[in-house]
């Protein structure tokens, strides 16, 4: 196999592997349908404002929670805004992640939220390292002169 | 663009005018602007984003000091306006849970003001039956939820795009002609000055084309 062909291979094999994970979902795939020659780094411009707002939500979310009265309706603001871009970028784990944490700021629930808070940054963590790592193959690719597979 | 006839031509400036379906779009968060930006962009709109229901509410000319000052105000590009210097939005798509004014709000706020003709479509990530009813009830044309996808917006954008003059890019065929007639257009002007597309089909054995036929204008 050449070059090219055997990066394209690790691509289309290493994204198969972050779906099957469920560290993505279908959204994934709708972003990547709307890159083209016109909008050729679309995924990476919106990924790249997913990351820059993540760390953000996860510094107030961390604030949020240090205080000593707990303003839960912030926090689960955060959390709403994190479910929102998260799942606008198809990050179905950290998807979850937020679901569950908006329960326990429903239920006023401290030991819960600060249980998501370490969870949802571990995920977070997880698929911003996937995704910097499938974007290294997609430049790799490009480089050795090859396209990104559809 | 020569597909109109010449009769048209007096209504050069209203063409014009109708060539870009203009969304407004309403959410706070950058992400989503993003992507609906490109989603409608995707689908042959114009594009404005907005990153609150105030900032909206500016846009359309709807804050009480501009409605006080409309005849100062013109310091937004006037070729794109219409009389009285307000900008020409064809369909507001908000998200509903947005700090401060609310999609909700701000629907109220069109719906009850001289630019209620506008719809306003109103986007959610959450699936709350009383939240839909309740944007409903209050004129919303649609309730999407999110994450948008681009066959939910060309199915919403549809019918708005076809009253708008022919495109060539809206392919105006049907799949169930069975050969034994064709595809009439009529392009006519309602009372609201829009300019409608309407298709009829005759039963006179005329090759049916990709491109709509420009027989039987009528320009009321």
């Amino acid at each position: 196999m050449d070059g090219v062909a055997q990066l394209q291979k690790q691509l289309v094999d290493y994204t198969a592997s972050l779906f099957q994970e469920g560290f993505l979902d279908e959204q994934f795939n709708q972003l990547q349908q709307l890159q083209d020659e016109s909008n050729p780094d679309f995924v990476v411009e919106v990924v790249s404002l997913f990351f820059e707002d993540s760390e953000r939500l996860l510094n107030e979310l961390a604030k949020a929670l240090e205080l000593k009265t707990i303003d839960f309706r912030k926090v689960d603001a955060h959390v709403h805004q994190f479910k929102g871009s998260s799942s606008s970028i198809g990050a179905q784990r950290v998807q979850k992640v937020c679901i569950a944490f908006r329960n326990y700021c429903e239920e006023q629930n401290i030991e819960g939220c600060l249980k998501c808070l370490q969870q949802v940054k571990h995920e977070y963590s997880l698929v911003k390292s996937k995704l910097e790592t499938l974007f290294k193959i997609e430049k790799q690719l490009i480089a050795a002169g090859g396209s990104i597979p559809t | 663009m020569e597909y109109l006839h010449s009769d048209i031509a007096d209504h050069t400036q209203q063409r014009e005018k109708l060539q870009h379906f203009h969304v407004l779009a309403v959410d706070d968060s950058l992400i989503e602007r993003k992507l609906l930006e490109r989603l409608l962009r995707e689908s042959s709109c114009k594009v404005t984003c907005v990153d609150s229901g105030d900032k909206a509410l500016e846009y359309l000319g709807l804050l009480d000091s501009q409605e006080i000052d409309r005849s100062t105000a013109s310091s937004f590009c006037p070729q794109s306006s219409t009389q009285e210097g307000l900008k020409t939005v064809n369909l507001i798509m908000t998200d509903y849970s947005m700090p401060g004014m609310s999609g909700y709000d701000l629907l109220k706020r069109v719906k009850g003001s001289s630019r209620k003709d506008i719809p306003v479509v109103v986007m959610s990530s959450e699936n709350v039956p009383s939240r839909i009813s309740m944007c409903m009830e209050e004129g919303a044309e649609e309730f999407l939820l999110k994450p948008v996808q681009l066959s939910d917006l060309k199915k919403q954008l549809q019918p708005h795009l076809l009253k708008l003059p022919v495109h060539p890019k809206i392919d105006m065929t049907t799949s169930n002609d069975n050969g034994n007639g064709s595809m009439i257009i009529d392009i006519t002007m309602n009372n609201n000055q829009n300019v409608v597309v309407s298709k009829r089909k005759t039963m006179t054995p005329e090759p049916l084309e990709r491109r709509p036929q420009m027989k039987g204008l009528a320009v009321i």
